[in-house]
């Protein structure tokens, strides 16, 4: 397992937005469904060594973060796109992701060849000397999933990476998630239940902090077979679970 | 976005590029163009960073550090360069008073969130976000130390003078750090290290009757050290990176 995580809790002040979750995630793409202030962010901090855990175990690529070698360790396997992506609008694409795989401590010989594929990968070839300032808010997300896959990471974390991309960079984005499901655990934490339908294997849906429901997609439609609101059958199943979890 | 080895017909070609030899993988060839194409060469400076850091990640770190950007360095030799003036004319020691506010607000400045763009990406990296900020308070510090030597030997000032400002400087450059880290605000940095300054100064003025007994007073030198380790101590601690409870 790439992921586990056993009573995970994180507290700001009084609030508490992870409230003590448990996850184990192999390879695959994993689904992070949940309404705005559900804990998927603040979960996927911690699983990017960003946010320490209030309280809790953490294990990522079968290490502790919690000491210094290891969570290096881990940082090395690790490709991250927070929600929101801070950019240097002076850096051109390529030398933007460059950067992120010399911090990464990728040995410096592989990173342009790295930087190259992770560049076009993402369908950003004509625009990799283009200054980071000159590019749609759409590009700017798909650099940051270019500096996210540049180390060909083993557990990968997406906030919300469709986010500014039109349907037809939606389509190709979700075929990379499947490819890159095959070697690596992928976590994508989104709101939009197609692409979940499309690309992952797991669900993972949060409320509260908490998670009310983990299955495969067709556990999900199953459960909101009959009752729930929404136009389509995950959606369905998707506000059945959460009616459900309130209750 | 592609996907891979999809795009290419029987013959290992992409569509409309033409049929090309089995054995030749077009994808891994662009790829290695690209590479080449686009590959960045770093200047003499960054290669230099790199050898002595062993880390071009950490000298690349280093080279986008915004208090080290040409502005900034050209704005605190202006700032210098004036003060060496004032002082020449009027005898007023502004360079040695002037130089530990500069770099105070340069540490604060180096690195941090609202300050540093990508702050919350680099803290996901495995060139730790602590190392980043050391070298680039180190840098910050040792070029602002330059420039003050530089401008306080041409404004013709005494030597207790001239060299009196480096351990205030250290004690100011540290206060600086300590509440930028700990504020998770650059302004908070450079407001509380002015304002500790100014205290400072004003308070030996009051003292002895002269602006620079903050620079000059010998009896200040073990103060300013321990202090500019407990703020260093505070720094550290601010910055530990979230061991969590795994």
């Amino acid at each position: 397992m790439n992921v586990e995580l056993s009573e995970l809790t994180r507290r700001f002040g009084r609030t508490e937005a992870v409230a003590g979750v448990d996850l184990e995630a192999g390879p695959g793409v994993l689904g992070l469904l949940g309404p705005n202030g559900a804990g998927k962010t603040s979960l996927l901090r911690m699983m990017a060594t960003v946010l320490p855990p209030s309280s809790g175990t953490m294990r990522l690529l079968g290490r502790d973060p919690g000491s210094f070698g290891p969570r290096r360790e881990i940082r090395r396997g690790l490709g991250y796109l927070p929600q929101n992506l801070g950019y240097y609008p002076g850096f051109t694409v390529a030398e933007f992701v460059e950067y992120f795989a010399l911090l990464k401590d990728m040995p410096p010989r592989q990173v342009p060849r790295a930087v190259a594929a992770a560049i076009e990968h993402v369908g950003m070839g004509d625009k990799a000397r283009k200054k980071l300032r000159t590019l749609s808010g759409g590009m700017l997300r798909r650099v940051g999933i270019a500096q996210a896959i540049v180390n060909e990471p083993e557990l990968l974390l997406l906030d919300e990476p469709t986010a500014g991309l039109d349907p037809e960079q939606r389509v190709a984005f979700r075929t990379l998630l499947r490819e890159f499901g095959q070697r690596a655990t992928v976590i994508v934490s989104t709101h939009l239940v197609e692409d979940v339908a499309a690309a992952c294997s797991e669900v993972t849906l949060m409320d509260a902090g908490k998670i009310v429901f983990h299955g495969t997609p067709g556990e999900l439609i199953a459960a909101g077979t009959g009752h729930g609101v929404g136009d389509a059958p995950l959606e369905r199943g998707y506000t059945a679970v959460l009616a459900a979890a309130r209750s | 976005m592609t996907s891979g080895h999809d795009m290419t017909d029987e013959y290992g070609s992409r569509p409309g590029h033409g049929p090309g030899p089995q054995d030749v993988d077009l994808d891994r060839v662009w790829t290695g163009v690209a590479a080449e194409v686009w590959l960045r060469r770093p200047g003499p400076v960054e290669r230099l960073a790199g050898r002595l850091l062993r880390s071009p990640g950490l000298a690349r770190a280093l080279l986008t550090t915004p208090s080290l950007l040409l502005g900034w360095v050209i704005a605190s030799a202006v700032v210098l360069g004036t003060g060496a003036l004032v002082t020449l004319r009027t005898g007023t020691p502004l360079v040695a008073l002037l130089a530990p506010a500069l770099a105070g607000a340069g540490i604060a400045y180096a690195y941090g969130p609202g300050i540093d763009p990508a702050w919350e990406l680099s803290q996901s990296m495995a060139i730790g976000d602590r190392m980043v900020l050391l070298v680039r308070a180190l840098a910050v510090f040792g070029l602002n130390a330059i420039l003050g030597l530089v401008a306080s030997a041409a404004s013709g000032a005494a030597a207790a003078v001239t060299f009196g400002w480096l351990v205030p400087m250290t004690a100011v450059c540290a206060l600086a750090l300590a509440a930028a880290t700990v504020g998770r605000s650059a302004n908070v940095g450079v407001l509380v290290g002015l304002t500790g300054w100014l205290i400072t100064v004003l308070s030996a003025r009051t003292v002895t009757g002269q602006f620079s007994a903050a620079l000059t007073s010998t009896t200040l030198t073990v103060p300013y050290l321990i202090f500019a380790a407990c703020c260093a101590a505070i720094a550290l601690y601010a910055t530990r990176i979230p061991g969590g409870t795994s």
